[in-house]
């Protein structure tokens, strides 16, 4: 059997390899049972936390920008910032979950991350 | 009697050509107002993705995309007789309709590159430390120090999507030119700069084809991708909360060609 419609690279293995890294993260449909729900349940919460997280210090590189936060503020915002991101660190590794499992995706509008 | 559906077409007329798909069976078109529902007869559901499965699903598709516009379907369609066809068919004729009108005479293709994201990275990071950047953050406290960190890998990021919209801008007007419809996904991972989908006229194919020569012969350094012609997979809408459409990307059947050289060609891949 040959297919008219063809696939043309010269680098097969690493457009293989991207597209795997693109795959979703999360699967379509839930896999809940006893063993897993707990991890289950942490990633998508984590995943939301970790969304808000990433929100807060991109606003926060805005101001820095922007030069509309004091020398204070700067030094504040670092501290509450660098808190977050430990206890996130804290809390991935209790549930065992890598950055790059905290993501959603989103259909149409692409990853959440 | 279950049928196993392939496409939806724009034609009620009968298909001429023999054409044979899942389990060898004789692949034939039933009619519905002015369209038709090409299927064949299945003995049982199919149970397991195999590969040979899928190409030879995709073998009925192409064959009919060279004398009809096909509406693709979700693979391993099958329905229970002929009454449950027509009935489906019925509920969704407007739509399907919709989508024939919009897809004749369109092919789809597919265009992936992947950039040297590494060297794009370093050449932005001497850049910045040439422009001394960091002077927006100064002391000397850890938490001075996390910020400033924080702030460069945010002016790194910026500056990396800046180059990466410049690229994709630049490679993207060559294509559209030809394209009636297009799919954009940037960045979806740090090297995969692009994958597109792009709608094009079967007169513009050749057109299209020529501008992503030219684009890849300009951007050394750069992997390229090319697939299709394929139906319009990435283009479908149905408006009502249908999956039969769904779930069967180009993306899936690309893994299956590409890891199968031997039925798209070796001079090809």
């Amino acid at each position: 059997m040959t297919l008219s419609s063809v696939v043309e690279t010269e680098f097969p293995e690493e457009f293989i390899e991207e597209m795997e890294k693109t795959d979703d993260v999360l699967p379509k449909k839930i896999d809940a049972n006893p063993e897993n729900v707990e991890k289950g349940l942490a990633k998508l919460v984590l995943t939301l936390i970790e969304l808000i997280r990433k929100l807060l210090e991109k606003q926060a590189m805005r101001r820095v920008e922007a030069g509309s936060l004091s020398e204070e503020e700067i030094e504040n915002v670092g501290e509450t910032l660098m808190k977050l991101e430990n206890k996130m660190d804290e809390l991935k590794g209790i549930f065992g979950l890598k950055d790059e499992e905290l993501n959603l995706n989103l259909g149409p509008l692409g990853d959440l991350m | 009697m279950k049928l196993y559906l392939y496409g939806v077409i724009d034609s009620s007329n009968q298909i001429t050509e023999s054409i044979y798909g899942l389990e060898g069976a004789d692949v034939y078109n039933i009619p519905f107002c002015d369209i038709g529902a090409v299927v064949s007869q299945i003995s049982q559901p199919i149970r397991s993705v195999t590969e040979s499965a899928i190409l030879e699903h995709q073998a009925v598709v192409e064959k009919l995309m060279t004398d009809f516009t096909v509406l693709p379907v979700r693979f391993q369609t099958v329905i229970n007789g002929r009454d449950n066809l027509l009935s489906m068919m019925q509920s969704y004729y407007e739509d399907f309709k919709d989508n024939l009108d919009r897809f004749h005479n369109k092919l789809e293709f597919g265009i992936k590159v992947i950039w040297p994201a590494d060297k794009i990275k370093e050449h932005i990071i001497n850049t910045y430390k040439k422009n001394n950047k960091s002077v927006y953050v100064t002391g000397d406290s850890s938490n001075k120090r996390f910020m400033r960190n924080k702030f460069e890998k945010y002016k790194l990021d910026e500056e990396f999507q800046k180059k990466a919209n410049k690229f994709i801008n630049v490679m993207d007007m060559f294509f559209s030119k030809f394209a009636a419809e297009k799919k954009l996904g940037k960045l979806k991972s740090e090297n995969l700069l692009l994958d597109a989908v792009y709608l094009v006229e079967k007169d513009n194919q050749d057109s299209f084809k020529e501008a992503f020569e030219h684009i890849k012969s300009t951007h050394t350094g750069f992997k390229f991708l090319f697939s299709g012609p394929w139906p319009a997979y990435n283009f479908i809408i149905l408006p009502k909360n249908s999956d039969l459409l769904k779930d069967f990307r180009q993306e899936d059947l690309f893994d299956k060609l590409i890891q199968h050289r031997d039925l798209v060609g070796t001079d090809k891949i």
